[in-house]
């Protein structure tokens, strides 16, 4: 080919169809502000849903980690730690937290939190969901505070949190004992509140616990309410046997506080918030009324007092009225020069109001008015008239405790009262016990009295005439021995008889004997022709036509 | 001599040689389909869909690709806190690899594309054959990016045990995607011939 032909051969190739020409941007221009509007948007949205940044610090930061550890309230993320930290004397972990939007006006100063991380208390088990997902911060918001951006977390979970609605009131006790935070309020044996904290009272006289009992029980809270230790077990013995009382297992480890009100005033207002009430020891203490007014008087005893306590009731009739308060050695009576146990008791009249019933007899009330206003006259006046006197009973068999114990003896000796005690006095009999001792001593008296000749002779003429009787006996006893041997002998050919009888029968019954022998025979027939019963029903298994055919030969 | 300046091309498609109007917009007498000297708009194409790519590769990195949610304690990973993390517990390999193929790659690619518009643009004359080489590899180079992209999406299909495990892929993921998918049509729309446009210019002139 030539050039010429080339280039006309490319002038005559086919021409392309014209496409009109596009004016202006073309449209993938858009892709750009696309991702520009998206991009802005995305550095908004960040920058807007981020929160208030804090610094919460703690003791120690276990179980915390940087980036991952979250912040949250009822279990819904409200933040994460940024940063753990040192704080400058490195004493705490000062922790970063970033906030969800919106939770600013909570973060206040009344605004508490700490470390959710698995526990195991003896009371209870909490955080279990941490062994898993590791420890969180849990945040008890507050909305009523100053608005600050430092927290000191708390170490401890917080008994009461925001969200628990009820009331909170302080004890006074005397020791601890084995209360602990979180130790259960019971009422009624239901746990209603919690121990919230404890501390020693500024002048370290007793302690300060700060109960929380939830809403609704907190209603049945009211002045007159008696709270008591409820730890462990409480054992009680009385006539009616061994009583045992207990709140409940967790009690028995963990300590707790039981409360009630007394029937009788239940009725009164509800208590304040914070009212401080007293921490009975037991419930046995707490249903006491308390004691204010007290009169004392001494008790000159004759023997020992070993075995009474300062404590020990005093009583009238099986009822107390009364508590002993000491017990000293003080000048005998008149005339004599030895020292004496002298036992002071406190009478407490207010014992004796509680007992409505009185209230429908006149005679009645009005003796215990005078009692109670003025008990050494009335006193003064029962000893002279009705033989009022004071006794030292045994309260306890087994410890051999005593309680002193007012009643009437108007048979009693006139009273022998010492002077210059500076107490009234009630005259004494001797106890129970030391009475028995006297009785007993007077019988051994009596004894010695007794004519002991006399009792030996008619002892003597007894023994000679049973000895006479012996006598008659034995001249008789030939006859008898005679009639006796006959019988014997019969006696013993019937038994020989006997036996023989039964040999025969035995023989006869023996696998040699006749009965034996055809006994073996007829059972070996039985056997034979059970065998040769399975061997046919085992024949007919296999050939069941042989019935029909017979057995065949093989 | 290119066939721009005796004002021929062939059809795309059928591979009908033709005559072209000076515009150079056109399509095939025989297959209808579009002819043209040069990709049109190239430059301005790349540059859109270049920067659109730069824009979204600032989120692909700062936001985290994939959230682990294990026994209730989630994880948000970033595709730098991966390498971080690969690198710490001593997987050095593994690290350099999801480093080079997911933060390195897609830099280069973007500087290569930056490098070669403003090049073509300002006529330069400079290594048009290193040039050309460059443009090979980007083409080449970009899909490989898409690994992590598989990855995440792998995982988040298959791990899902609940509350045990999960995985969820995040915004900086879809940015990520965009990045690639970005980067592979800019390197597309680019038309290596424009590189060797001024040769004859040049050639005239010195």
């Amino acid at each position: 080919m030539t050039s010429p032909e080339q280039h006309d051969s490319l002038d005559q190739l086919p021409e392309a169809v014209v496409d009109e020409e596009r004016k202006g941007l073309p449209i993938v221009w858009l892709l750009p502000i696309v991702a520009l509007l998206v991009g802005g948007w995305l550095i908004y949205k960040t920058y807007s849903e981020k929160g208030p940044e804090i610094v919460i610090s703690f003791k120690t930061a276990e179980g915390i980690e940087e980036g991952k550890t979250l912040v949250k309230l009822k279990d819904v993320k409200v933040g994460h730690v940024e940063t753990v930290e040192f704080s400058p004397d490195l004493s705490e972990v000062l922790l970063t937290v970033s906030m969800v939007k919106g939770a600013r006006p909570y973060l206040t100063d009344k605004t508490r939190f700490w470390v959710v991380r698995p526990r195991v208390g003896a009371g209870q088990v909490s955080g279990l969901g941490t062994l898993l997902s590791g420890a969180y911060i849990a945040i008890d918001p507050d909305d009523t505070g100053k608005q600050v951006n430092r927290f000191t977390g708390l170490e401890t979970p917080p008994v009461i949190t925001g969200g628990r609605k009820g009331t909170s009131y302080r004890l006074k006790a005397s020791s601890v004992g084995s209360l602990a935070v979180g130790s259960p309020v019971y009422f009624r044996q239901i746990a209603v509140g919690e121990v919230t904290e404890y501390h020693l009272s500024d002048d370290h006289e007793y302690v300060e616990l700060g109960i929380f009992i939830e809403s609704p029980h907190d209603k049945f809270v009211t002045d007159a309410t008696r709270f008591w230790n409820a730890s462990g077990l409480d054992v009680s013995l009385s006539a009616s046997g061994v009583t045992l009382e207990m709140e409940s297992i967790v009690s028995l480890i963990s300590g707790g506080i039981a409360f009630d009100t007394p029937g009788e005033q239940a009725a009164t207002a509800r208590a304040e918030k914070d009212h401080m009430f007293t921490l009975f020891a037991n419930r046995a203490q707490s249903r006491e009324q308390p004691i204010t007014e007290t009169t004392t008087f001494a008790l000159a005893f004759s023997g020992t007092v070993r075995g009474l306590e300062v404590g020990a009731p005093v009583e009238f009739r099986g009822i107390r009225i009364g508590t002993v308060k000491a017990i000293e050695l003080g000048p005998g009576p008149r005339g004599t020069a030895s020292l004496v146990p002298i036992v002071l008791v406190d009478f407490e009249p207010q014992r004796l109001q509680a007992y409505g019933t009185l209230k429908n007899s006149p005679r009645a009330l009005e003796n215990r008015d005078e009692l109670v206003s003025d008990p050494v006259a009335r006193v003064h006046k029962q000893v002279e008239e009705d033989g009022l006197r004071a006794r030292l009973q045994t309260g306890n068999l087994v410890t051999g405790k005593l309680f002193v114990d007012i009643g009437f003896y108007p048979d009693a000796p006139p009273p022998v009262l010492i002077d210059n005690l500076g107490y009234p006095q009630i005259p004494t009999i001797p106890s129970s016990l030391q009475g028995i001792l006297e009785g007993i001593q007077q019988i051994l008296d009596k004894l010695e009295k007794a004519d002991l000749q006399q009792m030996i002779g008619n002892l003597n003429q007894l023994m000679v005439s049973t000895s006479n009787l012996m006598v008659v006996l034995e001249k008789d006893a030939p006859q008898l021995s005679d009639d006796l041997h006959g019988t014997l002998l019969d006696a013993r050919r019937m038994l020989s008889e006997a036996s023989a009888t039964l040999k025969t029968v035995n023989n006869a019954a023996s696998p040699r004997g006749e009965i034996g022998n055809q006994l073996q025979d007829t059972l070996k027939e039985i056997t034979a022709a059970a065998r040769s019963i399975r061997v046919m029903t085992e024949y007919l298994e296999r050939h069941p036509d042989a019935l029909l055919k017979g057995k065949g030969i093989k | 001599m290119r066939a721009k300046d005796i004002g021929l091309a062939s059809c795309h498609t059928c591979g009908l040689l033709q005559q072209l109007p000076p515009s150079g917009h056109a399509h095939c007498p025989r297959c209808h389909s579009p002819v043209h000297l040069r990709t049109p708009n190239s430059i301005q194409l790349t540059w859109a869909l270049l920067i659109s790519a730069i824009i979204a590769y600032l989120p692909a990195n700062l936001y985290p690709v994939m959230t682990v949610t294990s026994l209730g304690q989630s994880q948000s990973d970033t595709i730098m806190s991966g390498v971080i993390y690969l690198l710490l517990h001593g997987d050095w390999p593994l690290a350099l690899i999801v480093f080079v193929a997911s933060v390195l790659v897609p830099l280069l690619k973007m500087v290569a594309l930056l490098y070669l518009l403003f090049s073509v643009q300002r006529h330069s004359p400079m290594r048009k054959s290193q040039r050309t080489r460059l443009y090979r590899v980007i083409e080449l180079v970009g899909r490989w990016s898409m690994v992590d992209i598989f990855v995440v999406s792998l995982l988040a299909a298959l791990v899902q045990a609940g509350s045990l495990a999960t995985i969820e892929p995040g915004v900086g993921a879809i940015a990520f995607t965009s990045v690639v998918i970005l980067t592979m049509l800019a390197a597309m729309s680019f038309d290596p011939r424009l590189i060797w446009d001024h040769e004859e210019a040049h050639r005239d002139i010195t």
